[in-house]
């Protein structure tokens, strides 16, 4: 569970372009492959143990099921069975793995034709400290 | 209240430290005059010297020191490790403030006075532990390390020591703060879940069950002054453990559901029944709630005086099938003795979470916990009859289950001679990004009922609890943040009353993490058919409009899913796009084709 290199912060899609040109990419790329389904995978801005991936931009077969996207994903990323992974899709995850894409492309399509999914792994527990003033910090605990 | 149990400054101090009623905690160690040096100093009442003295004028130098580490360590606040606790003060906050209070029970914390002696202040913690001048020119966290520190200057030793004692007791007044808290206030009129097992709180009997069998579960807490982790110079887990623990605490529980069956109860579970308080908006008895209780609690002291706990019943003779369960239990906590050789000790987590990348003082998440848990009971001879199964992508294959159950290692044909065992699954899951999504509240809600779930590990954010049931729109939890020593289960009959928690608390879901791991036992072919149908119905019916479930349960194995080929055959390069009219991407802006 090394810390990535990669932990620079990428904009989002969504702000790094705009929407007519969004728009545009999709219906042009829908035009020419009416059966494949652009999604736009990008890392949990608060991300810090998986890695980022090299490409945003996917175009799926539309009968592929969750569960091959996510183990395609996966292998991209080069993580281990172990590794906690997931997918999530308007703040939920994507555990009904059954799904095919096509589906979830019906349920959450956004308004420009992307359908957007963010990656997560699991967030760590350990302590924290109050403050006098009651805020929270952590505690800095590295050997 | 002030007038008997605290002057006004101390119940104010306390007060503003968020605490609720201090003089409460009085009661128990009146007959025992050096307990009650030890207890006026976590409680703050009138004999209180760590926060009297902090809080007067007379020794500005004491108060001044307390800010100013403060000040000084800034950021880096590194207290010995059980200070650390000290994460548990303000926390609550729903507790004690509760709406109305139908009925609340004392939170007793039995340890926060056992552990306070000014002895031990000295020794341990005063010396071993804590520096404070260390601290001060470097503001480093040598005081962590116990062996690592410098021990505290030779010469003027009085002062350093008294001041160090002063700030010592200050800070165990923080550290056990919610301990010392009292009351969590539960509804009587809605129905209580804790492992499945409902109680309403109407019903008189209800309160002693359900107070029963919560202080039967096994309650796993940062320890300290433990033999040191291989390797490290780690004596305490105290401060990054809690994850750990809560692990240990949810393979506890499939241990009990195992070993002893959902209905076991330990025969030495008491509480504090004598505690449940009228409702206010019912005023039957001129008595107000407050000075009820307070009337009872000498009555109690006098009861128990004997017990440093505190709160746990004299024994009573068992009979010899309660003399066996109690064995069984007794092993069950041995087997997470803090030592190198208990098969779910810390140490051997801590040994079996390097290949997960983690090592003594990381911090670790519900997923690596859960697998984490699932090697320990592989290699335990103990648990031989007892497999753990974690799911992966929130996918629980039941093929996988099954081979899993059967007693082979898989591949191979199942060896018809192998004992069947029984199962903990164990699910990480992540139910949004930022924040719990609350569409998934009600799901949890609805499996927390199933008497087959052994509960929740996850926490509120970087704070891991480990959730058992629920009440309202409030999930119920024990906490392993509270550091305790060191506990020898090789010895005969070694106390048990650290391993198991009299004080239910709660905390609203909306402030639960989404990152979690969740659990199921099933011991068998058949119950192992029941869960999963019940998994089915739960996940299927609390998504009805909702068509994306927390996990799922599948038929099959992951292995017939072909994934392994499948990714052979998706390569990986990304396709050039046909030239389009105002192509100008960068390399990332191409779409690969999957």
């Amino acid at each position: 569970m090394q810390t990535l290199h990669s932990s620079q912060s990428v904009r989002p899609f969504k702000l790094r372009k705009s929407f007519a040109t969004r728009l545009e990419e999709v219906a042009g790329i829908r035009a020419k492959f009416p059966t494949k389904i652009p999604v736009i995978v990008e890392r949990y801005q608060k991300e810090k143990y998986l890695p980022l991936l090299d490409k945003t931009k996917f175009l799926v077969p539309q009968e592929l099921t969750m569960t091959q996207f996510i183990t395609i994903i996966r292998s991209r990323m080069a993580l281990n069975a172990t590794q906690a992974f997931y997918l999530l899709v308007n703040n939920k995850s994507l555990a009904s793995m059954s799904l095919t894409l096509a589906e979830v492309y019906r349920d959450y399509k956004d308004e420009d034709g992307f359908v957007y999914m963010t990656y997560a792994s699991q967030e760590m527990f350990g302590c924290l400290l109050p403050t006098a003033q009651g805020k929270l910090m952590e505690c800095l605990l590295k050997t | 209240m002030r007038g008997r149990f605290g002057s006004l400054h101390g119940g104010e101090m306390v007060k503003s430290l968020g605490w609720g009623a201090p003089g409460l905690w009085r009661g128990p160690w009146r007959d025992s005059p050096d307990r009650d040096a030890a207890g006026a100093q976590v409680m703050g009442g009138p004999g209180c010297p760590g926060l009297a003295e902090l809080r007067e004028p007379p020794q500005p130098s004491v108060a001044g020191s307390g800010f100013s580490l403060r000040a000084k360590y800034g950021k880096r606040l590194c207290f010995p490790g059980n200070a650390r606790a000290l994460a548990s003060w303000p926390r609550h906050p729903e507790n004690t403030v509760g709406a109305r209070p139908a009925f609340s029970m004392n939170s007793v914390s039995p340890a926060s006075v056992q552990y306070v002696s000014q002895d031990e202040l000295r020794h341990s913690d005063g010396r071993k532990l804590f520096n404070p001048r260390a601290g001060s020119q470097d503001g480093s966290c040598n005081g962590l390390f116990p062996g690592g520190a410098q021990s505290g200057q030779p010469s003027e030793p009085d002062e350093v020591d008294k001041i160090k004692n002063k700030l010592l007791s200050a800070w165990n007044n923080v550290k056990y703060g919610w301990t010392v808290k009292t009351k969590t206030n539960f509804s009587k009129l809605s129905p209580i879940y804790l492992f499945g097992h409902v109680y309403c709180f109407e019903v008189e009997e209800d309160v002693e069950r359900f107070q029963k069998d919560f202080a039967s579960r096994i309650w796993l807490t940062y320890r300290r002054e433990f033999q040191q982790l291989e390797g490290t110079l780690w004596t305490t887990d105290c401060g990054w453990g809690c994850m750990l623990r809560s692990g240990q605490m949810i393979l506890a529980q499939g241990l009990l559901m195992h070993f002893l069956g959902r209905n076991w109860t330990w025969p030495d579970a008491s509480f504090t029944a004598s505690l449940v308080e009228m409702d206010p908006m019912k005023p039957v008895s001129p008595a107000r709630p407050e000075s009820t209780s307070l009337q009872q609690l000498p009555a109690l002291a006098v009861d128990r005086g004997r017990n440093p706990w505190g709160i746990w019943a004299p024994l009573r003779p068992l009979s010899p099938q309660e003399l066996e369960k109690e064995r069984s239990h007794r092993s069950i906590v041995s087997w997470f003795a803090d030592h190198p050789r208990a098969p779910f000790g810390i140490h051997r987590l801590v040994e079996l979470g390097r290949s997960s990348g983690k090592k003594a003082g990381d911090w670790y998440g519900p997923s690596i916990a859960a697998h984490i848990v699932r090697k320990a009971v592989e290699g335990c001879l103990e648990a031989s009859g007892l497999a753990v199964y974690v799911s992966q992508d929130c996918t629980v294959y039941k093929g996988d289950v099954a081979r899993l159950v059967s007693g082979s290692d898989g591949r191979t044909v199942p060896d018809p001679g192998a004992r069947r065992k029984a199962v903990i699954i164990l699910v990480p899951m992540r139910l949004g990004g930022e924040t719990l999504n609350p569409v998934y509240v009600d799901c949890v809600k609805e499996l927390l009922k199933l008497e087959l779930c052994i509960g929740i590990i996850g926490g509120k954010p970087k704070h891991s609890l480990y959730f058992v049931g629920y009440q309202d729109d409030f999930l119920l939890y024990l906490d392993p943040h509270y550091c305790q020593p060191f506990v020898d289960t090789t010895k005969e009959n070694f106390p048990l009353e650290s391993f198991h928690c009299s004080s239910p608390r709660k905390m609203a879901f909306s402030k639960m993490d989404p990152s979690c791991t969740i659990g199921f036992y099933a011991r068998d072919g058949q119950e192992l058919d029941t869960l999963c149908s019940e998994l089915t119905r739960v996940l299927k019916s609390s998504s009805a409009k909702e068509k994306y479930p927390m996990f799922t349960v599948t038929e099959g194995q992951a292995q017939e899913y072909g994934l392994a080929e499948l990714c052979s055959r998706f390569s990986q390069q990304a396709v050039q796009l046909p030239k389009r009219s105002k192509a100008k991407k960068a390399s990332s802006d191409e779409f690969v084709f999957l």
